[in-house]
């Protein structure tokens, strides 16, 4: 097993140059071989037997494989290298030599539970972030711009400024060309949330405006998703339909009233 | 949060009352005024992290010196300890030993009954000793106690002896009278029980002392030691002895959240503890076990496990207050984390009204008000401006009245001065990651704000008095803001301004009755609980059976009689007038 050895190195050596050249379908058969040999190795999980330059460079093999497979629009694939990653980043003996893709890895990760709208996730793994900050006086995690943009992308959405989404996911605001993957997901997310939000506070709106709200390239486009939306088009405008489920909530609201009543009943009767 | 100390023990007046009084009332405890206020930081400083204490303590503390009697008393078994007491004002360590020594026949008599409520009696003295703990003392009580030299006395020995009030001359006589007393030893055998109480003396005394390193080798050992006995009457103790485990643990380099932490390497044992306790349907371990674990993930931050673990386990209902104080407020910190924030709400509604408010141990109460704060905050609401005049919270809590004022008004530029000025309080807190996301309810406030005081508003006003960036954002905003329900108004793009409908009668709407619901739901939660909390003597319920047999065996006489009485009576008038 000793003569694979130099071959983990050089196999990670190729897999690089596949990667930084964009070649998916070279690097895709270099990565099943860099897995078969981290499995000779003893690689896969970190272990204080393995030597350390062995696991730096398993290390390197699966971000290749996380970065590999966000390119190849593979989610689960990256979760799993992501989770397979985890340990190393965490194991004592590589501490000294920090990975410098850590932080884009995980800032992928945060922008993937993003796209999802996993924001217990997200704010979970962001809190552990901040905590993990805050002890060590490492460099701030608002500092780093791969973990920076989706924090800001959360806020921007939370609060509803999505024009600011829209300018940070297009154009050269993207730290890296796997972040601007997501800006696709990302902006069909917002448009839906406008469109929702639309139709509730503007009693009509002209199709040129909701071309411009909505981040829409032309009126032909518009009056599509209008019509997926199930607004109607009238003399240029959009007109949006009534809210007809007030009717419906106040319905509900009489059968939870008699819940409660009943609910209020039963309660007495058990304590006289 | 062991950082609020400075709040805690700073220029309140109420501490110099507090603290006035107890040495008034403990003039024998504490000659040194300096001194117990020293302890009582100490004490306070692990209050602050964790409840130690039973809520019961703050009152507790002061009058401990009664306490012994009153309750020997009650129980028709005065041990001289009054005699004692006079005694003891001569020598407080002297007095400290007679009460531990008064301790065991109570753990003995615990043993015996099968009742839980000795031990824990025991357990509750433990503040009040704990403040006169010293090497001397412990080697005392243990020489006294054990007759010959048993490992579990050596390992006491040993944990203490660096002191320079370590009586070696004693204890070396102690050792060679091994011999003569080696017949006597089959009389008597020491209870695990004991072994335990003055395992945790020992642990108080080094955790006070911070010999750390020392502490955590001496509670390894003792908690293996613990595995090996499977005892119901040793459950109270046993779940102090992990307290204590993972509190030296937690202070070993390297400290949390560093992904190597020393706590880190207790969770097996402290899961596997859970399993056994479990098994055993042991619930003080359970309950203690389980806290502590929460409480060890979330120091390294691993949210997801202490997640999982919640959602693999189920928390002992009959748990004490204090460990369902500290699991609810752990719970309200992993849901808030996740953004569940009315699930949160709710624990930490439940976590602050669980937890002493007296103001020595006010540490759980301030880390628990401060986090429903912010809870609340993120809910929409705006909490009780009450809560923060309670002089227990006053101090501390001021960054989040001054955070809450800045919400209200909706001043986000307020907001962002207030989250850099205190950056370091709130990361001390752990509150900070759940301040930030604060941001959009300061926005919506201030749109709320808006809506409520102007009819119609043009859209570049909003964005200036906003402190926005564009006018674009400014209008998504404020579409959100209508669709979420936060503001009644209609927007008009062409011309760009916010048009506010009129506010309607709100007992037009359903909230009153919503209030009203949740106000009732709170009453019969209290009504359960209280039904729950009752404590039913066991076996009670068989004598109260036999009570109604013997009641039912009477009646059935009775009636009998009267059946039997009934013919006499018959025959009685007849015979009556016979005789007539």
């Amino acid at each position: 097993m000793s003569s694979n050895a130099p071959s983990l190195d050089s196999i990670l050596h190729t897999l690089q140059q596949y990667l930084s050249h964009g070649d998916s379908s070279q690097s895709q058969p270099q990565l099943q071989k860099a897995k078969l040999a981290l499995l000779q190795h003893n690689a896969l999980i970190p272990s204080p037997q393995t030597p350390t330059p062995t696991l730096a460079a398993a290390r390197s093999i699966l971000e290749a494989g996380a970065l590999l497979s966000i390119r190849s629009r593979d989610p689960e694939s990256f979760i799993r290298y992501y989770s397979q990653l985890q340990p190393f980043y965490d194991f004592p003996g590589l501490q000294q030599t920090p990975s410098p893709n850590r932080s884009k890895i995980t800032g992928l990760y945060l922008l993937l539970l993003l796209s999802q709208g996993d924001y217990a996730g997200f704010h979970t793994l962001l809190e552990s972030l901040i905590v993990a900050e805050g002890s060590n006086g490492a460099s701030s995690v608002e500092d780093d711009q791969f973990i920076k943009y989706p924090i800001e992308l959360e806020r921007s959405l939370m609060e509803g400024s999505y024009d600011q989404v829209w300018r940070k996911t297009s154009g050269r605001h993207v730290p890296g060309e796997e972040f601007a993957l997501f800006s696709d997901i990302l902006i069909n997310t917002i448009r839906l949330e406008i469109a929702s939000c639309a139709a509730r506070s503007y009693p009509s709106l002209p199709i040129a405006s909701a071309k411009n709200l909505l981040f829409l390239d032309s009126e032909g486009a518009v009056t599509e998703f209008a019509r997926e939306q199930g607004w109607s088009l009238e003399e240029g405008r959009i007109y949006f339909p009534g809210l007809g489920d007030a009717k419906k909530a106040e319905e509900g609201d009489q059968k939870e009233v008699v819940s409660h009543m009943i609910e209020y009943a039963r309660e007495l009767e058990m304590i006289v | 949060m062991s950082g609020d100390k400075p709040h805690l023990n700073g220029s309140d007046p109420a501490e110099k009352g507090i603290d006035g009084s107890e040495d008034v009332e403990m003039k024998e405890g504490s000659q040194n005024p300096k001194k117990a206020l020293k302890l009582n930081k100490d004490k306070d400083g692990d209050d602050e992290m964790t409840v130690v204490v039973p809520p019961a303590k703050g009152s507790n503390s002061p009058s401990a010196p009664e306490k012994p009697t009153e309750a020997d008393l009650k129980n028709g078994a005065v041990n001289g300890d009054a005699a004692n007491e006079s005694e003891a004002q001569v020598d407080p360590q002297e007095k400290v030993i007679l009460e531990i020594k008064a301790n065991l026949p109570l753990l003995e008599r615990g043993v015996i009954q099968f009742d839980p409520r000795f031990s824990l009696r025991v357990l509750r003295s433990i503040p009040s000793t704990r403040k006169q703990l010293s090497a001397y003392v412990v080697a005392t009580v243990v020489t006294d106690t054990y007759p010959i030299p048993t490992a579990t006395a050596i390992s006491l020995l040993t944990a203490v002896k660096d002191d320079p009030s370590f009586p070696t001359q004693k204890v070396e006589d102690w050792h060679s009278k091994k011999d003569t007393s080696l017949q006597k030893n089959s009389q008597k055998e020491i209870l695990p029980e004991i072994d335990i109480y003055l395992s945790i003396l020992v642990q108080v005394y080094l955790y006070d002392k911070k010999s750390i390193d020392a502490g955590a080798q001496f509670s390894s050992a003792l908690v293996d030691h613990l595995r090996t006995l499977n005892r119901r009457t040793l459950d109270p103790l046993s779940a102090r002895v992990y307290f204590y485990y993972a509190l030296f643990f937690e202070e070993l380099a390297p400290l949390p959240p560093s992904p190597a932490a020393a706590v880190i390497s207790i969770r097996k044992n402290l899961l596997d503890a859970l399993r056994t306790a479990t098994l055993r349907k042991d619930q003080d371990i359970q309950a203690a076990v389980t806290t502590l674990l929460l409480r060890n993930y979330l120091s390294t931050s691993h949210i997801t496990q202490a997640d999982l673990l919640i959602s693999r386990t189920k928390f002992p209902a009959a748990a004490a207050n204090n460990q369902f104080a500290r699991y609810l407020y752990y719970l309200g910190r992993i849901r808030a984390i996740q953004l569940s924030y009315t699930e949160a709400h709710e624990h930490l509604t439940g976590a602050t009204r669980k937890s002493p408010t007296a103001y020595k141990a006010s540490g759980f109460y301030q880390a628990s008000t401060k986090l429903l704060v912010v809870v609340e905050l993120l809910l929409g609401d705006i909490p009780d401006r009450a809560i923060f005049r309670q002089p227990s919270l006053e101090q501390a809590l001021r960054p989040y009245l001054q955070l809450v004022e800045a919400v209200s008004s909706g001043d986000i530029i307020a907001f962002q001065n207030l989250v850099q000025r205190y950056n370091s309080t709130f990361r001390k807190d752990d509150t900070y990651t759940l301040i930030l996301r604060l941001r959009q309810n300061v926005i919506r406030m201030g749109i709320r704000m808006m809506s409520l005081s102007y009819a119609r508003i043009s859209l570049r006003d909003m964005c200036l008095r906003l402190g926005l960036d564009s006018e674009e954002s400014a209008e998504y905003m404020v579409a959100k803001a209508i669709r979420d329900g936060v503001i009644e108004a209609s927007l008009d793009h062409e011309r760009g301004f916010m048009k506010s409908k009129e506010v309607g009668d709100i007992y037009a709407t359903r909230e009153p009755g919503d209030v009203f619901h949740e106000r009732i739901q709170a009453c019969l939660a209290l009504h359960d609980e209280s039904v729950k909390a009752m404590r039913f003597p066991m076996n009670q319920h068989r004598l109260e059976l036999k009570n109604a047999q013997e009641a039912r065996d009477r009646e059935r006489e009775l009636a009998k009689e009267i059946v039997d009485g009934d013919m006499d009576d018959d025959d009685a008038p007849g015979g009556d007038f016979e005789g007539l």
